[in-house]
């Protein structure tokens, strides 16, 4: 079995997964309205950690996130010769120096926390959280390493901002998933981290149980949703196939949910060609935007609180059914009892990917 | 098992398959590096001319490996092939031109912003070919010949049946790039291991024997 857990969120909401749990079930977002960043001073909605300063934000969100991490497992882990740590991230560091955009980060985490193999960077677009956990869960099937902590990070910055601005994908107000008004994304940034490991031993707190999913391009359009939602169907498809997973056992989907026009109509076409379109559903990036390459991670970690704390957390800003095959967002929290989830990414470059948790 | 069964290496004026020399760099040509060997080579897709030097060079590789081995489109399913790539700078060189275009050139430009991801190679093969398979691009310090056995294996080892692997680095006027096929099954080709791949990667004049 493959386990999963020793989950750490950093966002605008707090530096523990608890804290962002608490924050998440008492309805807040990290979302804020910031003034003059736009490419034309305008003012956006975005979800940044406005405590953080300095130029090495993404290496210090990183370092914040390990070392809740080391509170979490047993200490030798880290230093372990059979311990892999995968960071997971779009830009890096690219704010400060464009061609050393992970490097000098991965070489200072090996020698702060003594990890005693070279880190894997996955940089796949928006799908590389949901990619890195899977890597780690085939790596730990195979044998290759006994644990592997996956840590998930992107920040705010102009080249992000202006990019998604020039493509007309920022959204006017907080971002609403799956509602009629959607009309873009709210960027945020944070860190998240899971550890994913062959034994449940090293976790001081009960871990879940890792279903290692599968990934499928859309080989659809670099930039634009498939029409079909192709990819997603695929990969969700075949994750369920693998895992042998019958698709009345899940009861909740944490979706990718941009809040996008293009792409959360892919979703629910996707969904409902999977007949998973009545299974309760929420988009995280109401709370805490859409962290990019640190999405998978953190939202895996979210889901990971819900079924800890048996709670169907609502869609953040999703008011009014606004895509063209209907899905089941869920518009309020509600006290259940959650077995098995399924976490799905969707991505630039045509990427989709799924994962599934289970409860022990 | 598996076998390497095709490879292709791009230099910043060499192109070879399979270790042989298919084309060599004109400096006297008006066309770009990556444009000789595409209309040399008479390649019919005019979206490469949208494509950043990443998404070229991956397109011109692939391209001829299946040319050397054009099995790969018609002996496999189109979800069974993975793409696994890796690079040390991931999107730098695309990324410092979109830069370039907000901070100099008037404002962000939207067609090289799509570029700014170093996975978009793999949307760009996956979009050419129709393959709906796994994709992976990592960011390494180096070419790392463990990442790719590892990688391929446990993808062979699921519902994938062969794997298209590249180290695609660009950067300034350095051009690295090292394609290779794994297959499953094939007949007198090298097996895939680290000896085998090492050997492959920094091979470049005499061809398998």
């Amino acid at each position: 079995m493959t386990y999963i857990g020793a989950e750490v969120i950093v966002s605008p909401l707090g530096e523990t997964a608890e804290e962002n749990w608490l924050a998440l079930s008492d309805d807040q977002s990290g979302i804020t309205l910031v003034e003059d960043v736009g490419y034309n001073q305008e003012n956006i909605y975005l979800s940044k950690i406005l405590s953080l300063s300095g130029q090495n934000r993404f290496h210090q969100l990183v370092v914040k996130a390990l070392s809740e991490i080391q509170q979490q497992i047993d200490p030798q882990v880290f230093g372990s010769k059979k311990t892999l740590v995968i960071l997971s991230s779009t830009k890096g560091a690219l704010y400060s120096n464009v061609t050393d955009q992970f490097e000098s980060c991965v070489s200072a985490i090996v020698q702060q926390f003594g990890l005693a193999n070279q880190p894997v960077v996955i940089s796949n677009a928006c799908i590389s959280g949901v990619l890195a956990i899977n890597t780690a869960g085939n790596f730990i099937r195979e044998k290759i390493y006994d644990n592997v902590i996956v840590v998930g990070c992107d920040i705010i910055s102009d080249f992000v901002l202006y990019g998604f601005q020039c493509l007309f994908a920022i959204s006017n107000q907080p971002c609403v998933p799956f509602d009629t008004t959607r009309n873009g994304i709210t960027l945020g940034e944070g860190c998240g981290a899971v550890v994913v490991s062959a034994s449940k031993e090293i976790f001081h707190k009960q871990p879940l149980q890792l279903l290692t999913g599968t990934s499928a391009n859309d080989a659809n359009h670099i930039s634009g949703p498939s029409r079909t939602g192709e990819g997603l169907f695929r990969s969700v498809t075949k994750t369920l196939q693998m895992n042998k997973v019958d698709k009345g056992e899940i009861d909740f989907v944490s979706a990718h949910g941009t809040a996008t026009v293009y792409n959360d109509e892919m979703e629910a076409i996707a969904f409902d060609r999977a007949e998973l379109s009545h299974i309760p559903l929420n988009s995280f990036k109401g709370y805490f935007g859409h962290t990019l390459g640190a999405a998978g991670v953190i939202e895996t970690a979210a889901s990971m609180q819900m079924i800890r704390n048996a709670t169907l957390l609502k869609s953040k800003g999703f008011a009014k059914p606004g895509t063209s095959k209907l899905i089941n967002v869920i518009e309020k929290n509600e006290v259940k009892s959650l077995q098995t989830i399924l976490k799905t990414a969707s991505g630039f470059g045509g990427g989709n990917a799924s994962l599934m948790i289970r409860n022990l | 098992m598996s076998f390497i069964t095709a490879y292709c290496h791009l230099t910043k004026d060499t192109c070879y398959v399979d270790g042989e020399i298919i084309s060599k760099r004109d400096i006297d040509s008006e066309d770009a590096w990556f444009k000789q060997i595409y209309k040399e080579q008479e390649f019919v897709y005019p979206k490469f001319y949208k494509m950043d030097m990443l998404s070229q060079a991956g397109f011109l590789a692939s391209e001829l490996i299946k040319r050397a081995k054009p099995g790969i489109v018609t002996n496999y399913g189109d979800d069974e092939i993975a793409l696994i790539f890796a690079n040390k700078s991931a999107s730098a060189a695309t990324d410092q031109r979109f830069i370039n275009s907000y901070e100099k050139n008037g404002s962000p430009s939207p067609s090289l912003f799509v570029y700014t991801l170093p996975n978009i190679v793999l949307g760009e093969i996956a979009i050419l070919n129709k393959w709906y398979g796994e994709n992976m691009f990592a960011v390494l310090p180096n070419f790392v010949p463990d990442f790719f056995l590892n990688y391929t294996q446990i993808l062979l080892s699921g519902s994938s049946k062969a794997a298209l692997c590249g180290w695609l680095e660009i950067l300034g006027n350095e051009i690295d790039a090292f394609l290779f096929l794994v297959e499953k099954e094939a007949s007198n080709a090298l097996q895939f291991n680290h000896e085998n791949l090492m050997k492959v990667a920094g091979q470049k004049e005499s061809p398998i024997s």
